[in-house]
């Protein structure tokens, strides 16, 4: 045994308790400890998993996606290593791995799942060669930070290059997904929803790729389901949607989700289209290992989601919905749930603009907000350091809004004067404090 | 009154919520009562600059801009003659670098429409941060946010701004933006309009000015616009 990666692990362990105790997450700063302490410590612990290895790219759905994943094996009796809080940069996967290993310095796991943040996955993949990518979807996303979608697509390429024999598993309905499969020599299959679900179609969202990626050509659509994602092809050069093999279709979000794939009938009490996707995903990665999925549907009730997924509270008779939105696409899905929701309510809006965040908060000009309108809504409230843009966002599509930078107070107007029905909608680094508010609130009610 | 804004290849040029500055134009004029209509053209269409107040020309990645600026080189007598008219623009990063006569990148040059005395390179690092411009011509002072890989010079030409926080034109002589004629340029983005109204009624008055001879804009309760702009200006000037 090397004792250089005993001590690796041992210290990786040992600052994640020492957080704990501090009440810091310290995930990362462990993998951090632990890689530069030893620095083959990544590939040797990955090189142990004895089945198979899945990453989850994509910049929606990849901590849903990759989650739920790992619930799948472990309920078919495997063990798995996952990055399950979202740490998904470098030092979050040596975390996963290293926090995951026995005290002995070795690893016991069938399978690892694993998220890795689109441009990190060229510095992760010299460590580990993947089986499986998942690539959920590719929409504009921090743009201070990522630079244009190009560049996220770009890594993505090389990354596969990387590793050759890794196969992809991606979204059909994703021109910018299935041109990256398709124009590398990877194996892909593809997932989607060939039927068209929504009527109407001249929302005027912004769409990625409205140009082929191939030709430059503008791509013709049959039909969008929401952003760029639809039934596309471009006449000049003959790119199309690949049929998927994985298909979703009898689609029905009246009461929870309830669709088809193939011969199975999938149901589950999740709220928003995008989870189709994100269920589908799960299914294709399952199925193209060889898992049973008998029991799909009881996981996936049974399955809790991080936090800001639909996350409930009950806090003094007020039903609260806390929701994660953090770009365009998610915010304009994240909209789309509250309006299933025809009962009179509150909503707040969070916006930060920390380096997690994204520092540039034009996007919330891409946000189909004048939606809101129709939303049944009180009172809308904004909140956080950049609330300033948000009220002057919602202004401009006629929408009043009143001002309260400090969530904490924002959250007990409502709930002493309010509809009993509070939605919450926040960006990334808004959503610990806000879970650990109401959470407080909660238990202090109750 | 009316006036028509042009927005020109929004499918192409959308990357830093720029419809947040259609949006703003429409609603200044809309609640003065002044009637105003977008008109999106797409590559493929033709564009009669005589039936337009206010241009705009957004921001898009570097692959798009050469799809664009192929384009461009068929429409850039009219515009030209346009902007010599007093035509009102307001193009915004990409666009802004549109303006002048090229944009020398790693990948080979794009052409611009030499609208505009000015040229622009590639440098590195890309310059991203909020940025605060001041300009006695104008009561508050702009602020936004500013994200490109691209150094503009822009000779002698009067700037948008001087730059009180942040990078500007190229990071080294403080300038930020163009002023030529009725055309703005600048790099900043956030969108540009909402938090500086002054900005937005400069570019409504100058169109109305063009076609009716004389403008006067009612004033408009700009109390939350102006507290926007303000958070931006203490939190990076004032607190420096």
């Amino acid at each position: 045994m090397n004792i250089r990666r005993l001590f690796a692990v041992w210290s990786a362990k040992l600052i994640k308790t020492a957080c704990q105790i501090t009440g810091r997450q310290g995930v990362t700063l462990a993998g951090k400890i632990a890689l530069s302490i030893y620095p083959p410590i990544l590939k040797e612990l990955a090189s142990e998993v004895k089945k198979d290895i899945f990453v989850v790219c994509g910049t929606n759905g990849k901590t849903t996606t990759n989650n739920l994943l790992a619930s799948v094996l472990e309920a078919n009796n495997c063990s798995v290593v996952c990055n399950r809080t979202g740490s998904n940069m470098l030092n979050g996967v040596v975390s996963a791995f290293v926090l995951n290993a026995r005290a002995n310095g070795h690893l016991r796991a069938d399978y690892a799942c694993i998220e890795i943040d689109e441009a990190s996955t060229v510095r992760v993949f010299p460590h580990f060669k993947p089986d499986y990518m998942v690539l959920t979807n590719l929409f504009r996303d921090q743009l201070d930070r990522y630079g244009e979608i190009d560049t996220t697509m770009n890594l993505l390429s090389r990354a596969m290059k990387m590793a050759p024999d890794m196969k992809l598993l991606v979204n059909a309905d994703d021109s910018l997904s299935t041109f990256l499969a398709m124009d590398n020599d990877n194996a892909y299959t593809t997932y989607g929803i060939s039927e068209q679900v929504y009527q109407e179609q001249d929302s005027r969202e912004i769409r990625e790729g409205r140009f082929c990626k191939r030709c430059g050509e503008k791509m013709e659509y049959n039909f969008y389901h929401y952003s760029q994602l639809g039934d596309y092809h471009c006449s000049k050069c003959g790119f199309a949607r690949p049929v998927p093999q994985f298909d979703g279709s009898h689609i029905d979000m009246s009461d929870g989700l309830s669709f088809d794939v193939g011969d199975f009938h999938v149901k589950a009490n999740y709220r928003g289209f995008y989870n189709i996707y994100n269920i589908l995903a799960v299914y294709g990665a399952a199925s193209l290992a060889g898992i049973p999925l008998d029991s799909f549907n009881r996981i996936l009730g049974d399955y809790t989601p991080q936090f800001g997924r639909n996350e409930l509270f009950e806090i003094d008779g007020t039903r609260v919905m806390l929701n994660l939105a953090k770009n365009p696409a998610g915010f304009n899905q994240n909209i789309g749930a509250v309006m299933t929701d025809t009962a009179p309510k509150d909503i707040i809006i969070l916006i930060n603009d920390n380096s997690q965040d994204g520092t540039d908060v034009s996007w919330l000009w891409d946000v189909d907000f004048d939606r809101l309108k129709d939303a049944n809504a009180a009172s809308i409230t904004v909140s956080g350091i950049r609330c300033q843009d948000m009220r002057l966002r919602l202004k401009y599509v006629d929408i009043p809004s009143t001002l309260e930078p400090d969530i904490e107070k924002a959250i007990l107007s409502k709930l002493k004067s309010g509809t009993k029905n509070l939605y919450l909608l926040v960006n990334y680094t808004g959503l610990y404090t806000t879970h650990n508010i109401l959470k407080k609130m909660e238990g202090r009610k109750s | 009154m009316k006036i028509t804004i042009g927005h020109l290849y929004p499918d192409l040029l959308n990357l830093y919520g720029d419809r947040g500055n259609i949006q703003c134009m429409k609603k200044r004029c809309q609640w003065r009562g002044i009637e105003a209509e977008t008109v999106e053209f797409q590559l493929e269409d033709n564009i009669d600059f005589s039936a337009l107040d206010i241009v705009l020309l957004g921001g898009g990645s570097d692959r798009e801009q050469m799809l664009v600026c192929d384009r461009l080189r068929s429409i850039q007598k009219d515009f030209k003659d346009y902007v010599e008219d007093n035509g009102v623009v307001i193009a915004v990063c990409g666009g802004y670098q549109l303006l002048g006569h090229y944009y020398d990148t790693d990948d080979g040059r794009i052409e611009g429409l030499s609208l505009v005395d000015l040229y622009t390179e590639q440098g590195s690092p890309r310059l991203i941060d909020n940025i605060v411009l001041e300009n006695h011509k104008f009561s508050l002072p702009i602020v936004g946010f500013e994200n490109h890989g691209g150094r503009t010079y822009i000779g002698d030409n009067e700037p948008f701004g001087k730059v009180l926080y942040g990078n500007g034109n190229n990071g080294e002589d403080k300038a930020e933006g163009v002023l030529y004629k009725n055309v703005v340029g600048t790099y900043l983005h956030g969108p540009l309009l909402p938090k500086n109204p002054h900005i937005c009624d400069y570019l409504i008055a100058n169109a109305l000015e063009r076609k009716y001879g004389k403008a006067e804009l009612a004033p408009l309760d700009d109390s939350q616009e102006i507290e926007a702009n303000r958070y931006i200006y203490d939190r990076f000037v004032t607190k420096q």
